[in-house]
C-alpha cells in the first residue's frame, strides 16, 4: 500500500484502550447517550437504512420502466403502485437521508473534534433531533401501512388535497423531520460560535466546519416555512380551509411558492455538507492544503444566502410573470458562479498533491466528477427558453440526481471512508472499497446518461408508462441502476464485515492535519486527553508526515 | 390512448437531430431554443473534459509512490487565476441568461392575429375547441401551418401542463385559472402532446396528438368528422374517455370503476343497498352528476384502484347525441 501513513512502529495493543465505544455498554448507555460521537454513529444506522430503503424502491421503478407498458404495473392492474413507488423513494432519500446524513452522521462525529471541543453545545438537543427523527420516520412507515401516498415527494396541490388521508400522516412525517433538522442546524450555530478551541479563530476552521455552519443557517432559517406549509397542506386535506384548494377559493400555485421557498434552500442544505466532505477529503488524501481557503468560505457562506432568492427557478412553467422570470434565473445564474469556485479550488488542491487513490479519494474524484455534470446540466436549467422545453422531464431528473445522488451521496460516502476508522477504530478491506467506488462512477453514468438525453428529447418526468421511442434509454438506465445496486451492496457488505472482523486501525490512518485525527483512535469519552490549542493559520500543514520519517 | 389513430401516425417521435437529443424542431421559436440547447452543451462538453483531464493528468504525474512523498507544491493562492477563475464563467453565464431570457420573451407573448384555441385538462385526457368549433374535440386536434396559433387553457380538477415537445412549448394547466400558451407550428406532421405536470393514477397516458395540416386541409375542418355509424361513434367516445377507469369485457376485472360488459337492462347495487336499473336515464346521470348515485364498493378509496371520484363530462365534452351513442354502443356488450 502506498496509503500508508508512517506510524507504524507504534505497536498495537493487544488489549483495546478505553474508548468512546466501550466506555460503557447496555442499550441504555446508547439510547440514553448525550456522546455527539454516539448520536453521530445511530445516526450513520438509521440514515443507511433508509438509503437502503430508498434504493430498493428505485430499482422498483427501473425495473418498472424496462417495458414501455410496464413490467410490474399496466394500465390494466392500475398505475398507482408506481406513483407510490416514486413517491416513497423521493420522500425517503430527501427527508430520510440526504438532508439528516451528512450533518447527523459525520458532522455530529466529526464537528466538535474538528473545534477541539468535547462535545456539541447542546448535547440533549441533539439526541432529542435524533429521537425526532426516528418518530419522523415511524410517521412515514404509518403513512405507507395505511395506503402510501402517491403525490410525489412535492406534494403538490390541489392533487395532494384530494388524494388519500395518508397524506396527513406523510406530512406530519416531513414536519417532525423538519424539526429534528432545525434542532441539528440550532446545535451546529451554537457549537461553532462557543467551542472552537483556544487559538482557534473563524478561519482557523476547517472548511467542513463552515459547511455545516452555512448548513446550520439554512436549516434553522428555510425549515420552518416546510412545517407551516406542511401544517396547512394538512388542514387544507381534512377542513378544506380554502388556502390551496381553488374550488374552495384557494390558489394551488401559492404552495408551490411556500414549498420551494424551503425546498430550493433544502436543495443546498444537502449539497453544501457534502462540498464540507470533500474539501477534506481531497486535502488529507492528495496531502495538500486547501486553495482559496477563504474563497470557499466565502462561497459557501454566498450560496446560502443567494439559495433563499432562487426558488422561483422550479415554477418557470406555472405562469409566473415575465418579469419574476427574468429575475430568478439571473439570481439562478449567480448561484453558479460560487459553485464554479469551489469545483475549481478542488482541483487546484490536488494538482501536484501527494495524491494517493484512497477508497475516500476515488469517492471524491467521483464527485468531483459528477458534480461538474450536475453544475453544467443547471445552466440549461437556468435559462428560461431551454427550461420551458425541460422542465419535468428526464433531463431535470438527471440533473438532480448529479446533484443528490452523484455528489451528496458519493461525499457522504467518500466521508464514511474517510473517517471510518477513527470512528470505529476498523478498518475495511480497501480494495473492495476501490472496486465499488469504480462500480458507483460506472453506475452512475450508465444510469443518468441516457435520462439526459431521452429527457431532452421530451419524456416527462413521474411516468409509469412512455412512448416506446424511449425504451432502450430506459433499459440501459435499469442497468446502470442494478451496477450502482451491486456497488452499493458491496459496500455496505465489506463495511459491517469490517466492524466484526476489520483489522485495527493505527492512529491518525490518513494523516490528516486537523484536530479530528489528533486524538486516540478511536476518541475517547471526552474527545481529547488535553484540551488542543491551534497556534497556527496553516491548519492544513501536512509537513509533519515527510519530517516523521526522517527523524526515524 | 392512440390506439384510436391510423397505423401510420403512431410513431410521431421520429427524426431526432443529428445528435439524437433533441426532437424534431417544428416551431417557430424551437430553432433558437435548439441553438442556446448546443451552445449550453458544447460549453458543458468543453468543461467536462477540461476538468476530468486535469484530474486525470495530475493524478497520473504525481501519485503519492512512497509513504512520506509531500505534495510537489503547496501552492494556496493565486490570484489572477481566482481571478479568471470568477470572471470567465461569470461572462459566459450572463451570455446564456440573456439568449434564455431573449428567448423566452418570444415565446410568452403570442401574435396578436394568433388563432384562438382552447384546451381543458381533466384526468386523464385533453379536450380542444377549434376556432370557430361548437363543442370540444378529445385527444387530438388540427393547426394550420404557418399561421400563430393560441390556446387558452384551464384544467377542471389538478394541475397539468401543456407540453409539445417538438414546438418546445409548456405552460401548466391550472384549475380556477386560464393559462395561455401559443406556438407557430413549421412542418406538417403529426406529433405527441404529453401531460408533463404530475396529475395521478394515469399520468402518463394523458397524451394527445397535434395535426399540423396545410391551411387546405385546415379549411375542411377535420376535427367534426365522425363516424356516421352511431355504435362506432359510441365505442370511440368511450376509448377516448372512458378506458382510464372503466373496462368493457367479459373478464369480470374492475380497474377504479366497474365493468361495463352487460350491465344494460340489468340492475346496480348502490351504497345504501337500493337498486338503480341501468337505462338511459341512469346513463346520462353517469356521465353528467357522476355523484348521484354511486355503485356499491366503487365510493372513493372503496377499492385499490380509485383514489377520487369520477370526474363529470359537460355537454361540451359529451354531446347530448354523444351520450344516445354510447348507449346504442352500451347495449352491444353482451355475451
Amino acid at each position: 500500500m502506498t496509503t500508508n501513513v508512517p506510524v507504524a512502529d507504534v505497536a498495537i495493543e493487544e488489549q483495546p484502550k478505553e474508548n468512546y465505544l466501550n466506555c460503557s455498554k447496555g442499550f441504555w448507555s446508547w439510547a440514553g447517550t448525550l456522546d455527539h460521537k454516539r448520536i453521530g454513529v445511530m445516526y450513520l444506522i438509521g440514515t443507511t437504512m433508509a438509503f437502503l430503503t430508498g434504493g430498493i424502491f428505485a430499482l422498483g421503478i427501473r425495473v418498472q420502466l424496462w417495458s414501455p407498458d410496464g413490467v410490474m404495473f399496466t394500465q390494466e392492474t392500475g398505475l398507482a403502485g408506481y406513483n407510490q413507488m416514486f413517491t416513497l423513494h423521493g420522500v425517503f432519500m430527501v427527508f430520510m437521508f440526504i438532508i439528516p446524513a451528512i450533518p447527523g452522521a459525520l458532522a455530529n462525529f466529526a464537528l466538535p473534534l474538528m473545534l477541539g471541543a468535547k462535545d456539541v453545545a447542546l448535547p440533549r438537543l441533539n439526541l432529542a433531533s435524533f429521537y425526532l427523527w426516528l418518530i419522523g420516520t415511524g410517521f412515514a412507515i404509518y403513512s405507507i401501512l395505511t395506503g402510501a401516498v402517491d403525490t410525489g415527494w412535492t406534494f403538490y396541490t390541489p392533487y395532494s388535497i384530494q388524494t388519500e388521508q395518508s397524506v396527513v400522516s406523510m406530512g406530519l412525517a416531513v414536519f417532525i423531520l423538519g424539526f429534528s433538522s432545525i434542532f441539528t442546524g440550532m446545535n451546529f450555530i451554537v457549537t461553532c460560535h462557543k467551542l472552537r478551541a483556544p487559538g482557534q479563530t473563524w478561519f482557523r476552521m476547517p472548511l467542513f466546519c463552515w459547511a455545516i455552519y452555512a448548513t446550520a443557517i439554512l436549516q434553522v432559517l428555510a425549515t420552518p416555512v416546510l412545517g407551516i406549509t406542511v401544517l396547512m397542506l394538512a388542514f387544507e386535506h381534512l377542513y378544506h380551509i380554502g388556502i390551496f384548494d381553488p374550488a374552495y377559493g384557494g390558489d394551488p400555485v401559492l404552495f408551490q411558492h411556500f414549498f420551494w421557498f424551503y425546498s430550493h434552500p433544502a436543495v443546498y442544505i444537502m449539497i453544501l455538507p457534502g462540498m464540507g466532505v470533500i474539501s477534506e477529503v481531497v486535502s488529507v488524501h492528495a496531502r495538500k492544503p486547501l486553495f482559496g481557503y477563504r474563497l470557499m468560505a466565502f462561497s459557501a457562506i454566498s450560496i446560502a444566502v443567494i439559495s433563499f432568492i432562487v426558488w422561483g427557478h422550479h415554477m418557470f412553467t406555472s405562469g409566473q410573470s415575465e418579469f419574476v422570470m427574468m429575475a430568478f434565473s439571473f439570481l439562478t445564474f449567480l448561484v453558479a458562479i460560487p459553485t464554479a469556485i469551489k469545483e475549481f479550488s478542488w482541483v487546484a488542491t490536488i494538482w501536484k498533491g501527494s495524491i494517493a487513490l484512497t477508497a475516500p479519494m476515488l469517492y471524491a474524484m467521483a464527485f468531483l466528477v459528477i458534480f461538474s455534470i450536475g453544475g453544467l446540466t443547471g445552466i440549461f436549467l437556468g435559462a428560461l427558453s431551454t427550461d420551458i422545453h425541460l422542465h419535468d422531464t428526464y433531463f431535470v431528473v438527471a440533473h438532480f440526481h448529479a446533484v443528490m445522488m452523484g455528489s451528496t451521496a458519493l461525499a457522504f460516502f467518500a466521508g464514511v471512508h474517510h473517517w471510518w476508522p477513527q470512528i470505529f477504530g476498523k478498518m475495511y478491506n480497501e480494495t473492495l472499497a476501490k472496486i465499488s467506488a469504480c462500480f458507483t462512477l460506472v453506475g452512475f453514468m450508465v444510469t443518468f446518461l441516457p435520462q439526459f438525453m431521452m429527457g431532452s428529447q421530451g419524456m416527462p418526468r413521474r411516468y409509469a408508462t412512455y412512448l416506446p421511442e424511449w425504451q432502450g434509454y430506459h433499459q440501459v438506465s435499469t442497468i446502470g441502476a442494478f451496477i450502482l445496486g451491486t456497488g452499493f451492496a458491496l459496500m455496505i457488505g465489506y463495511l459491517v464485515h469490517s466492524l466484526f472482523a476489520g483489522k485495527p486501525a493505527r492512529e491518525n490512518y490518513w494523516g490528516g492535519a486537523t484536530l479530528d485525527w489528533k486524538t486516540a483512535t478511536p476518541p475517547v469519552h471526552t474527545n481529547f486527553d488535553e484540551d488542543p490549542v491551534v497556534t497556527t493559520d496553516e491548519i492544513y500543514d501536512y509537513s509533519f508526515l515527510s519530517e516523521e520519517k526522517g527523524k526515524a | 390512448m392512440l390506439a384510436f389513430l391510423p397505423q401510420q401516425q403512431q410513431e410521431p417521435l421520429q427524426g431526432f437531430d443529428s445528435l439524437g437529443q433533441l426532437p424534431p424542431a417544428a416551431s417557430t421559436f424551437a430553432p433558437d431554443v435548439d441553438g442556446l440547447f448546443y451552445f449550453c452543451f458544447w460549453i458543458s462538453v468543453f468543461f467536462f473534459f477540461f476538468i476530468a483531464g486535469l484530474l486525470v493528468y495530475t493524478t497520473m504525474q504525481n501519485r503519492r509512490k512512497t509513504e512520506t512523498q509531500p505534495a510537489a507544491s503547496n501552492v494556496t493562492h493565486n490570484t489572477p487565476l481566482e481571478v479568471v477563475w470568477t470572471l470567465v464563467p461569470t461572462i459566459i453565464l450572463m451570455v446564456i441568461f440573456a439568449w434564455g431570457w431573449k428567448g423566452n420573451l418570444d415565446q410568452s407573448i403570442a401574435p396578436g392575429d394568433a388563432l384562438q384555441y382552447q384546451a381543458i385538462a381533466q384526468k386523464w385526457n385533453w379536450s380542444f375547441q377549434h376556432p370557430g368549433q361548437k363543442g370540444f374535440t378529445p385527444g387530438e386536434f388540427w393547426v394550420p401551418l404557418d399561421r400563430p396559433v393560441k390556446f387558452t387553457t384551464h384544467s377542471t380538477d389538478v394541475l397539468h401542463s401543456f407540453y409539445v415537445p417538438a414546438f418546445r412549448a409548456k405552460r401548466d394547466v391550472l384549475p380556477g385559472r386560464y393559462q395561455t400558451v401559443w406556438f407557430q407550428a413549421t412542418q406538417e406532421g403529426s406529433y405527441p402532446m404529453l401531460c408533463a405536470e404530475y396529475c395521478g393514477d394515469e399520468h402518463s397516458q394523458m397524451r394527445a396528438v397535434v395535426h399540423v395540416v396545410t391551411q387546405e386541409e385546415f379549411d375542411k375542418a377535420p376535427w367534426n368528422a365522425r363516424p356516421e355509424d352511431p355504435i362506432e361513434w359510441g365505442e370511440q367516445l368511450y376509448n377516448q374517455y372512458c378506458t382510464s377507469c372503466h373496462r368493457a369485457d367479459n373478464t369480470g376485472e374492475i380497474k377504479a370503476a366497474p365493468n361495463l360488459w352487460a350491465i344494460w337492462g340489468k340492475e346496480e347495487e348502490l351504497e345504501d343497498g337500493s337498486r338503480v336499473p341501468v337505462d338511459k336515464d341512469y346513463i346520462v346521470e353517469s356521465i353528467r352528476y357522476p355523484q348521484a348515485k354511486i355503485v356499491k364498493g366503487f365510493t372513493p378509496g372503496a377499492n385499490k384502484y380509485n383514489a377520487g371520484a369520477m370526474t363529470a363530462f359537460s355537454s361540451a365534452l359529451i354531446p347530448d347525441e354523444g351520450i344516445d351513442a354510447i348507449v346504442q354502443w352500451l347495449q352491444t356488450l353482451k355475451d
